[in-house]
């Protein structure tokens, strides 16, 4: 009985971070989301502490990633990227980060942007928003699909749903990179 | 064990009265202990589970309404945010209407349908057994991810875009669209069950125009079941395969139909609602009849009325779409059939009003119940005619006046003939009387409070308060009105719990009852209560509809059955006259076992396409034990 007791209590609690919904932020929790520290290099760093605290609530939970996928199309992503096989801009698809795989450092370069043409966002998107979109920016160059990643949009369909773990499949596609950089291994 | 099975010849005409039912209490029990509990297929033991447990989530979802009452008492209260109050309107909704209603007018024809027309245990018994483990594994789905914060959210009719994979992240709606398969599957079994018995094992001489009701009543019920849960089991699917592996049935884009998804859907919960409502309807003219001490008025008329609202239950989908921008013409036809449900209905409304009239009523608390449906359902009725109206439904579309219509219909047209089936069949149930002074406490505070809380709800309709809305601004002038509605439900709820502490109570303590404690009628009233595992010694034979008021003192039995296996009499569709003796299958634990490996495949199956696959596999294995062939001789003619 104590065992399903417990079981049960893990069981709620891994369920709740996965689909819960955070309508509105604490402001002093929204306005720490911004403190990250990146590297010298601008690749790669540390989330700040409240994002652990939260546990990685925008890689893995439900809501944020779908919130992401809205906020892509909203903020004119597609401009540059696509449906996440690139463009004008890099491709996210083909699971190629130039920056490094990282949310933070996707983080960064929604917010601060990087050189050759990737703009600034810091002041049109909130942090929790920019989290949002960095989180799902990475579920769409997942080597392996996430469940909680969103399915497909009520559109024309140009690929496989974020679900479908689509980067796997352009990774076993054969002998030949999609990418041209980007070599035998991711 | 197989020996005996396979050498039954003890026949009951060889025995004397006290070793005969000896014998049968033997061959049909349910051993003591979990393993009996666990695999047993006794209609009764079925019954009851399936009643209490439904019971029980009618107390959950009624919590629910309870905390939305309060969120709604007053403007921009912070009891519950939206998030939460999306997810509790609609498990309210799905709780009521797949955990509740349907199952629970099941389970009342799981138990009374085999005793009523003098059977020894229900067609198909270990599906039987297997459908409640459907069913309670269904429910554990809805609440447990309800407690997980990943409930449904999208409305208990989960209308497409809002419910489809764009809008609606995380697998709150998946969860949804398969508890609607576990309770579909445990409703299209126990509807087979009936159907079976109902034409195949009725007493000898009962013959079509000598049925009760209210195995009239559950039969055209089992073929609506039949008729409309498929429309929801392939809308659930396309759904869920929509939202997990990216097909189109939805998806205007790519040639989709979003509008699909609603006739599908009503369709099915058109039908849905007279699925709740016809066993209803069944039971009111069983309790009328007993408590006027004559005949229904109008038999024949009751029962084509069943059958009408059954056909017609069929043709009245799209009044639930009038706002959708269909041809005027679709919605003028579509408003024909909506007005006229309303002439079955009023026939059975005067056929029971005649036969109070005519007779000599008797006011126990069972009949109260009934005058409440009557008054309610009445008031509920003509709510559905006004809306029927394409101009009106378009005014009222989506406000509480919708919310306050289909409550009228649903707990006046179904609860309150329910409560009062369960003051009158209790005493079958356990053996027990309920208190009548409870009783008539819980009517009146049932039926006040009901009142006092719903009719508002036309009011605020009508002032264009919108349904679903977690909040509302203090400027409106839905104040007042909400917060009368608000403590009146207080008030409904204290009702329900007098009838749980009621129940409890007399299950405990309550006076014995006897056989026949109303001097009903029908034939489950022939046996002791609670009746023994067998239901009936010997065999009833019916001379009349009223086989108790017909042949006072002793029936007349027929003899002839074995009585050393389990064997229950087949009988002709429409003469009932005897055909053959049939096995009746043994106990086993093989369809809880099937149940758990369903329940595994569907649940595993909102997460990854794969699991139809490997999950199938235990089923296989599980059907494979449940269907081994066990040795027992072909069935006598």
């Amino acid at each position: 009985m104590r065992i399903v007791v417990s079981l049960v209590c893990i069981v709620t609690l891994c369920g709740c971070q996965r689909e819960e919904r955070q309508l509105r932020l604490d402001p002093p929790t929204a306005a720490a989301l911004d403190g990250i520290a990146l590297m010298p290099n601008k690749i790669g760093g540390a989330p700040p502490q409240i994002y652990f605290a939260l546990d990685r609530p925008y890689e893995t939970n439900a809501y944020n990633l779908s919130q992401g996928k809205r906020l892509y199309t909203w903020f004119g992503c597609k401009g540059c990227h696509g449906d996440g096989q690139g463009g004008i801009g890099p491709s996210f698809l083909d699971g190629w980060w130039y920056y490094g795989p990282e949310t933070v450092s996707i983080f960064a370069s929604i917010r601060d942007g990087r050189p050759h043409g990737m703009p600034a966002f810091r002041d049109k998107m909130t942090s929790e928003q920019i989290w949002q979109l960095a989180g799902y920016v990475q579920t769409i160059g997942a080597y392996s699909a996430k469940t909680a990643a969103p399915s497909r949009n009520d559109d024309k369909q140009t690929r496989p749903a974020e679900n479908r773990a689509p980067a796997a499949i352009l990774f076993n596609e054969g002998p030949t990179p999609v990418h041209p950089d980007q070599g035998p291994q991711p | 064990m197989t020996d005996t099975i396979a050498h039954a010849q003890i026949l009951d005409t060889e025995l004397e009265r006290p070793r005969l039912t000896g014998q049968l209490a033997e061959t049909w029990k349910t051993e003591s202990g979990l393993w009996g509990a666990l695999s047993t297929v006794d209609h009764k033991i079925i019954g009851r589970r399936y009643i209490t447990t439904a019971f029980v989530f009618l107390l959950l979802g009624g919590v629910l309404a309870i905390l939305m009452r309060l969120q709604l008492a007053g403007p921009e209260q912070r009891l519950i945010g939206p998030d939460r109050y999306n997810q509790i309107f609609t498990i309210h909704g799905a709780n009521m209407m797949f955990l509740f209603a349907v199952p629970v007018m099941e389970a009342m024809g799981v138990y009374l349908v085999p005793l009523m027309v003098g059977t020894r245990n229900i067609a198909f018994p270990r599906l039987n057994a297997f459908s409640y483990w459907m069913f309670l594994a269904g429910g554990l789905v809805l609440w447990i991810s309800f407690a997980l914060d990943m409930g449904p959210d999208v409305g208990w009719f989960a209308y497409v875009p809002l419910s489809g994979p764009q809008y609606a992240p995380g697998k709150r709606a998946d969860i949804w669209a398969q508890m609607i398969t576990f309770t579909e599957v445990a409703a299209l079994a126990v509807a087979v069950e009936i159907v079976v018995t109902v034409f195949k094992q009725r007493a000898p001489g009962m013959s079509l125009d000598r049925i009760p009701l209210f195995v009239w009543a559950m039969l055209v019920t089992s073929f609506v079941v039949i008729m409309a849960m498929p429309a929801i089991m392939v809308a659930s699917t396309s759904l869920i395969l929509d939202r997990l592996v990216g097909t189109h049935f939805f998806n205007p884009a790519e040639g989709g139909d979003v509008l699909l998804w609603q006739h599908l859907f009503w369709f099915f919960g058109h039908p849905e609602v007279y699925i709740i409502f016809i066993p209803a309807v069944g039971m009111v003219s069983t309790l009328v009849a007993t408590f006027s001490r004559r005949p229904v008025y109008g038999y024949l008329a009751l029962v084509v009325a069943l059958i009408g609202t059954g056909i017609l239950a069929f043709g009245l989908w799209v009044h639930h779409m009038f706002t959708t921008g269909l041809p005027r013409l679709g919605e003028s036809f579509f408003t024909a059939p909506s007005m006229a449900i309303a002439i079955p209905s009023g026939v059975q409304i005067f056929c029971w009003i005649a036969t109070l009239w005519e007779g000599r009523p008797v006011f126990k608390t069972p009949l109260l119940f009934v005058i409440g449906f009557i008054v309610t359902f009445v008031i509920g009725g003509l709510t559905g005619v006004m809306v029927a109206s394409v101009p009106f439904d378009t005014q009222v579309h989506d406000t509480y006046f919708v919310v306050a219509h289909f409550h009228y219909v649903l707990i006046g047209g179904a609860v309150f003939p329910l409560l009062g089936a369960v003051y009158y069949w209790f005493p079958k149930f356990t053996g027990r009387m309920m208190s009548e002074r409870l009783g008539r406490w819980a009517f009146g505070l049932i039926f006040i409070g009901f009142h006092a809380t719903f009719f508002p709800m036309h009011i605020l309709g009508l002032e264009g308060m919108p349904r679903r809305v977690y909040t509302y601004q203090p400027d409106l002038p839905w104040h007042g009105l909400n917060l009368f509605a608000s403590a009146s439900a207080v008030v409904l709820a204290a009702g329900f719990l007098v009838f749980f502490i009621d129940v409890v109570m007399s299950a405990r303590s309550g006076n014995l009852a006897g056989d026949n404690p109303w001097d009903a009628p029908t034939l489950e009233w022939a046996t002791s209560s609670p009746p023994p595992a067998y239901n009936f010694a010997h065999m009833p034979v019916v001379s009349g509809a009223h086989p108790l008021w017909e042949q006072p003192g002793a029936l007349n039995v027929a003899d002839g059955l074995h009585t050393d296996r389990r064997e229950v009499l087949v009988t002709a569709i429409t003469t009932a006259a005897p055909q053959a003796r049939e096995s009746s299958p043994q106990n086993s634990i093989w369809p809880l076992l099937t149940a758990i490996a369903t329940s595994i495949m569907l649940i595993w199956s909102i997460f990854s396409p794969w699991a139809v696959v490997w999950g199938s596999i235990p089923i296989a294995i599980t059907l494979i034990g449940w269907f081994w062939p066990k040795g027992t001789p072909e069935d006598e003619a």
